[in-house]
Protein backbone atom coordinates (compact mmCIF):
# COMPACT_ATOMS: atom_id res chain seq x y z
CA UNK A 1 0.00 0.00 0.00
CA UNK A 2 2.44 2.46 1.15
CA UNK A 3 4.28 1.90 -1.86
CA UNK A 4 1.47 2.75 -4.23
CA UNK A 5 1.06 5.80 -2.47
CA UNK A 6 4.58 6.74 -3.36
CA UNK A 7 3.99 6.34 -7.02
CA UNK A 8 0.85 8.15 -7.39
CA UNK A 9 3.15 10.70 -5.48
CA UNK A 10 5.80 10.53 -8.04
CA UNK A 11 3.12 10.61 -10.62
CA UNK A 12 2.02 13.77 -9.25
CA UNK A 13 5.56 15.00 -9.35
CA UNK A 14 6.10 14.09 -12.88
CA UNK A 15 2.87 15.94 -14.00
CA UNK A 16 4.75 19.21 -13.19
CA UNK A 17 6.20 19.62 -16.56
CA UNK A 18 3.21 19.29 -17.82
CA UNK A 19 1.61 22.05 -16.65
CA UNK A 20 4.72 23.86 -17.58
CA UNK A 21 4.01 22.84 -21.18
CA UNK A 22 0.48 24.35 -20.68
CA UNK A 23 1.83 28.07 -19.71
CA UNK A 24 3.97 27.67 -22.91
CA UNK A 25 0.21 27.32 -25.12
CA UNK A 26 -0.55 30.29 -22.93
CA UNK A 27 2.30 32.39 -24.69
CA UNK A 28 1.07 30.81 -27.90
CA UNK A 29 -2.50 32.15 -27.47
CA UNK A 30 -0.99 35.76 -26.92
CA UNK A 31 1.10 35.38 -30.10
CA UNK A 32 -2.04 34.62 -32.22
CA UNK A 33 -3.94 37.50 -31.25
CA UNK A 34 -1.31 39.74 -32.13
CA UNK A 35 -1.34 38.39 -35.32
CA UNK A 36 -5.06 39.23 -36.14
CA UNK A 37 -4.07 42.97 -34.66
CA UNK A 38 -1.70 42.77 -38.19
CA UNK A 39 -3.92 41.61 -40.17
CA UNK A 40 -5.47 45.14 -39.83
CA UNK A 41 -4.68 47.35 -43.29
CA UNK A 42 -3.19 50.33 -41.57
CA UNK A 43 -3.78 52.66 -44.49
CA UNK A 44 -7.61 52.91 -43.46
CA UNK A 45 -7.64 50.46 -40.42
CA UNK A 46 -10.16 47.75 -41.65
CA UNK A 47 -9.75 44.38 -41.29
CA UNK A 48 -8.08 43.57 -44.26
CA UNK A 49 -10.51 40.09 -44.67
CA UNK A 50 -12.94 43.02 -44.66
CA UNK A 51 -13.73 45.54 -47.81
CA UNK A 52 -11.67 48.80 -47.49
CA UNK A 53 -13.46 51.84 -46.38
CA UNK A 54 -13.11 52.96 -50.03
CA UNK A 55 -15.14 49.92 -51.59
CA UNK A 56 -17.55 50.38 -48.27
CA UNK A 57 -18.28 53.88 -48.70
CA UNK A 58 -18.70 52.82 -52.61
CA UNK A 59 -19.83 49.54 -53.07
CA UNK A 60 -24.22 49.53 -54.10
CA UNK A 61 -24.55 45.87 -52.16
CA UNK A 62 -22.39 44.64 -49.10
CA UNK A 63 -21.37 41.36 -50.03
CA UNK A 64 -20.56 42.28 -53.60
CA UNK A 65 -17.99 44.95 -52.85
CA UNK A 66 -15.87 42.85 -50.20
CA UNK A 67 -15.58 40.02 -53.34
CA UNK A 68 -14.12 42.82 -55.26
CA UNK A 69 -11.73 43.85 -52.23
CA UNK A 70 -8.71 42.04 -52.28
CA UNK A 71 -5.57 41.51 -50.32
CA UNK A 72 -2.18 42.22 -51.45
CA UNK A 73 0.89 41.20 -49.79
CA UNK A 74 4.56 42.75 -50.31
CA UNK A 75 7.98 40.95 -50.33
CA UNK A 76 8.19 42.32 -46.96
CA UNK A 77 5.18 40.26 -46.02
CA UNK A 78 3.38 43.40 -45.03
CA UNK A 79 -0.24 43.12 -46.35
CA UNK A 80 -2.73 46.16 -47.15
CA UNK A 81 -6.23 45.86 -48.98
CA UNK A 82 -5.24 46.16 -52.77
CA UNK A 83 -7.59 49.31 -53.58
CA UNK A 84 -5.43 50.84 -50.53
CA UNK A 85 -2.31 50.49 -51.78
CA UNK A 86 -2.64 50.65 -55.20
CA UNK A 87 -3.70 54.35 -54.65
CA UNK A 88 -0.97 55.04 -52.37
CA UNK A 89 1.64 53.56 -54.55
CA UNK A 90 0.99 55.42 -57.13
CA UNK A 91 2.84 58.70 -55.17
CA UNK A 92 5.43 56.70 -53.35
CA UNK A 93 6.29 53.05 -54.11
CA UNK A 94 7.52 51.82 -51.14
CA UNK A 95 5.98 49.85 -48.18
CA UNK A 96 4.11 52.32 -45.66
CA UNK A 97 5.59 50.42 -42.67
CA UNK A 98 8.83 49.74 -43.60
CA UNK A 99 9.97 51.64 -46.16
CA UNK A 100 10.90 48.56 -48.66
CA UNK A 101 10.76 49.06 -52.35
CA UNK A 102 7.33 48.05 -52.97
CA UNK A 103 6.69 45.08 -54.84
CA UNK A 104 3.72 42.37 -54.57
CA UNK A 105 4.57 38.81 -53.35
CA UNK A 106 1.06 37.62 -53.82
CA UNK A 107 -2.59 38.69 -54.24
CA UNK A 108 -5.81 36.95 -53.14
CA UNK A 109 -8.37 36.39 -49.65
CA UNK B 1 -22.03 62.25 -47.84
CA UNK B 2 -18.99 59.72 -46.58
CA UNK B 3 -16.38 59.85 -48.18
CA UNK B 4 -13.23 57.48 -47.72
CA UNK B 5 -10.73 60.25 -45.93
CA UNK B 6 -13.99 61.14 -43.77
CA UNK B 7 -14.64 57.36 -42.41
CA UNK B 8 -10.84 57.07 -42.01
CA UNK B 9 -11.54 60.35 -39.80
CA UNK B 10 -13.75 59.17 -37.73
CA UNK B 11 -11.92 56.32 -37.57
CA UNK B 12 -9.02 58.27 -36.18
CA UNK B 13 -11.48 60.10 -33.36
CA UNK B 14 -12.57 57.05 -32.11
CA UNK B 15 -8.60 55.70 -31.18
CA UNK B 16 -7.96 58.94 -29.90
CA UNK B 17 -10.73 58.45 -27.88
CA UNK B 18 -10.29 55.07 -26.97
CA UNK B 19 -6.40 55.29 -27.02
CA UNK B 20 -5.43 59.03 -25.71
CA UNK B 21 -1.52 59.34 -26.22
CA UNK B 22 -0.18 61.48 -23.20
CA UNK B 23 -0.17 65.11 -23.63
CA UNK B 24 -2.00 65.80 -27.05
CA UNK B 25 -5.97 66.10 -27.67
CA UNK B 26 -7.85 66.65 -30.51
CA UNK B 27 -11.35 66.76 -32.15
CA UNK B 28 -12.94 67.64 -35.53
CA UNK B 29 -14.65 71.14 -35.14
CA UNK B 30 -18.93 70.95 -34.99
CA UNK B 31 -19.20 71.41 -38.45
CA UNK B 32 -16.74 69.97 -40.50
CA UNK B 33 -14.86 66.54 -39.99
CA UNK B 34 -12.44 67.73 -42.04
CA UNK B 35 -10.95 70.78 -39.74
CA UNK B 36 -9.86 69.22 -36.01
CA UNK B 37 -8.94 71.72 -33.12
CA UNK B 38 -6.14 70.10 -31.44
CA UNK B 39 -3.55 70.93 -28.38
CA UNK B 40 -0.19 69.40 -27.46
CA UNK B 41 1.09 70.00 -23.97
CA UNK B 42 4.53 71.20 -23.63
CA UNK B 43 6.52 67.86 -22.84
CA UNK B 44 8.04 67.68 -18.90
CA UNK B 45 11.65 68.50 -18.77
CA UNK B 46 11.85 70.83 -21.99
CA UNK B 47 11.18 74.67 -21.58
CA UNK B 48 7.70 73.83 -23.04
CA UNK B 49 6.79 72.59 -20.00
CA UNK B 50 3.27 73.92 -19.05
CA UNK B 51 2.52 75.59 -22.06
CA UNK B 52 -0.82 74.44 -23.73
CA UNK B 53 -0.09 74.93 -27.32
CA UNK B 54 -3.45 75.18 -29.57
CA UNK B 55 -3.19 73.71 -33.00
CA UNK B 56 -5.41 73.45 -36.09
CA UNK B 57 -5.33 70.57 -38.71
CA UNK B 58 -6.42 70.44 -42.19
CA UNK B 59 -7.58 67.68 -43.93
CA UNK B 60 -7.95 66.91 -48.04
CA UNK B 61 -10.46 64.34 -49.36
CA UNK B 62 -6.86 62.70 -50.09
CA UNK B 63 -6.14 62.22 -46.71
CA UNK B 64 -4.56 59.47 -45.84
CA UNK B 65 -2.58 59.18 -48.66
CA UNK B 66 -1.61 63.00 -48.44
CA UNK B 67 -0.88 64.36 -45.23
CA UNK B 68 -2.78 67.30 -43.87
CA UNK B 69 -1.71 70.54 -43.00
CA UNK B 70 -1.02 71.26 -39.72
CA UNK B 71 -0.60 74.88 -38.15
CA UNK B 72 0.05 76.19 -34.46
CA UNK B 73 -2.70 78.61 -33.79
CA UNK B 74 -0.83 79.56 -30.45
CA UNK B 75 2.54 81.52 -30.81
CA UNK B 76 5.68 79.29 -31.26
CA UNK B 77 9.10 80.27 -30.88
CA UNK B 78 10.86 76.69 -32.02
CA UNK B 79 13.51 76.68 -34.48
CA UNK B 80 10.98 74.06 -36.70
CA UNK B 81 7.90 76.36 -36.76
CA UNK B 82 7.66 79.31 -39.39
CA UNK B 83 6.18 82.63 -38.27
CA UNK B 84 2.80 81.44 -39.45
CA UNK B 85 2.64 78.33 -37.54
CA UNK B 86 3.69 75.96 -40.16
CA UNK B 87 5.57 73.23 -38.95
CA UNK B 88 8.39 71.91 -40.66
CA UNK B 89 8.91 68.34 -40.03
CA UNK B 90 9.37 65.28 -42.17
CA UNK B 91 6.62 63.21 -41.70
CA UNK B 92 4.28 65.84 -42.61
CA UNK B 93 5.78 66.47 -46.30
CA UNK B 94 8.24 64.01 -48.11
CA UNK B 95 8.59 61.48 -45.47
CA UNK B 96 4.60 61.08 -44.97
CA UNK B 97 3.21 57.33 -44.90
CA UNK B 98 -0.70 56.70 -45.26
CA UNK B 99 -0.19 54.72 -41.90
CA UNK B 100 -0.18 57.48 -39.71
CA UNK B 101 -3.37 58.70 -38.00
CA UNK B 102 -3.62 61.90 -35.98
CA UNK B 103 -2.43 60.48 -32.68
CA UNK B 104 0.63 59.70 -34.51
CA UNK B 105 0.85 63.35 -36.24
CA UNK B 106 0.46 65.24 -32.94
CA UNK B 107 2.81 62.60 -30.71
CA UNK B 108 5.04 63.42 -33.17
CA UNK B 109 5.02 67.31 -32.97
CA UNK B 110 5.03 66.92 -29.42
CA UNK B 111 8.47 64.95 -29.70
CA UNK B 112 9.88 67.89 -32.00
CA UNK B 113 9.14 70.37 -29.07
CA UNK B 114 11.47 68.24 -27.04
CA UNK B 115 14.34 67.27 -30.19
CA UNK B 116 14.01 70.38 -32.54
CA UNK B 117 16.37 70.01 -35.61
CA UNK B 118 18.35 73.49 -35.39
CA UNK B 119 19.79 72.30 -38.68
CA UNK B 120 16.49 72.51 -40.91
CA UNK B 121 15.28 75.55 -39.64
CA UNK B 122 12.25 77.77 -39.98
CA UNK B 123 12.74 80.02 -37.36
CA UNK B 124 16.83 81.32 -37.79
CA UNK B 125 16.63 83.33 -35.05
CA UNK B 126 15.16 79.88 -32.35
CA UNK B 127 17.82 77.98 -34.65
CA UNK B 128 20.49 80.10 -33.62
CA UNK B 129 19.91 80.81 -30.13
CA UNK B 130 19.08 76.39 -29.66
CA UNK B 131 22.37 76.15 -30.95
CA UNK B 132 24.47 79.17 -29.36
CA UNK B 133 22.46 80.57 -26.58
CA UNK B 134 20.61 77.76 -24.64
CA UNK B 135 19.33 80.00 -21.76
CA UNK B 136 18.20 83.06 -23.90
CA UNK B 137 16.32 80.08 -25.97
CA UNK B 138 14.46 78.81 -23.00
CA UNK B 139 14.24 82.27 -22.17
CA UNK B 140 12.27 83.07 -25.26
CA UNK B 141 10.13 79.68 -25.26
CA UNK B 142 8.85 80.18 -21.55
CA UNK B 143 7.39 83.55 -22.76
CA UNK B 144 5.64 81.73 -25.20
CA UNK B 145 4.55 79.01 -22.74
CA UNK B 146 3.55 82.36 -20.40
CA UNK B 147 1.25 83.57 -24.01
CA UNK B 148 0.14 79.86 -24.16
CA UNK B 149 -2.24 80.57 -20.27
CA UNK B 150 -3.99 83.72 -22.13
CA UNK B 151 -4.59 82.69 -25.80
ZN1 LIG C 1 -7.23 49.30 -46.47
ZN1 LIG D 1 -11.42 48.07 -51.59
ZN1 LIG E 1 6.61 46.34 -45.56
Amino acid sequence: MADENENEKMDNENQKPEKMFTLKKWNAVAMWSWDVECDTCAICRVQVMDACLRCQAESKKDSYGKQDCVVVWGECNHSFHYCCMSLWVKQNNRCPLCQQEWSIQRMGK
Amino acid sequence: MSTPARRRLMRDFKRLQEDPPTGVSGAPTDNNIMIWNAVIFGPHDTPFEDGTFKLTIEFTEEYPNKPPTVRFVSHMFHPNVYADGGICLDILQNRWSPTYDVSAILTSIQSLLSDPNPNSPANSMAAQLYKENRREYEKRVKACVEQSFID
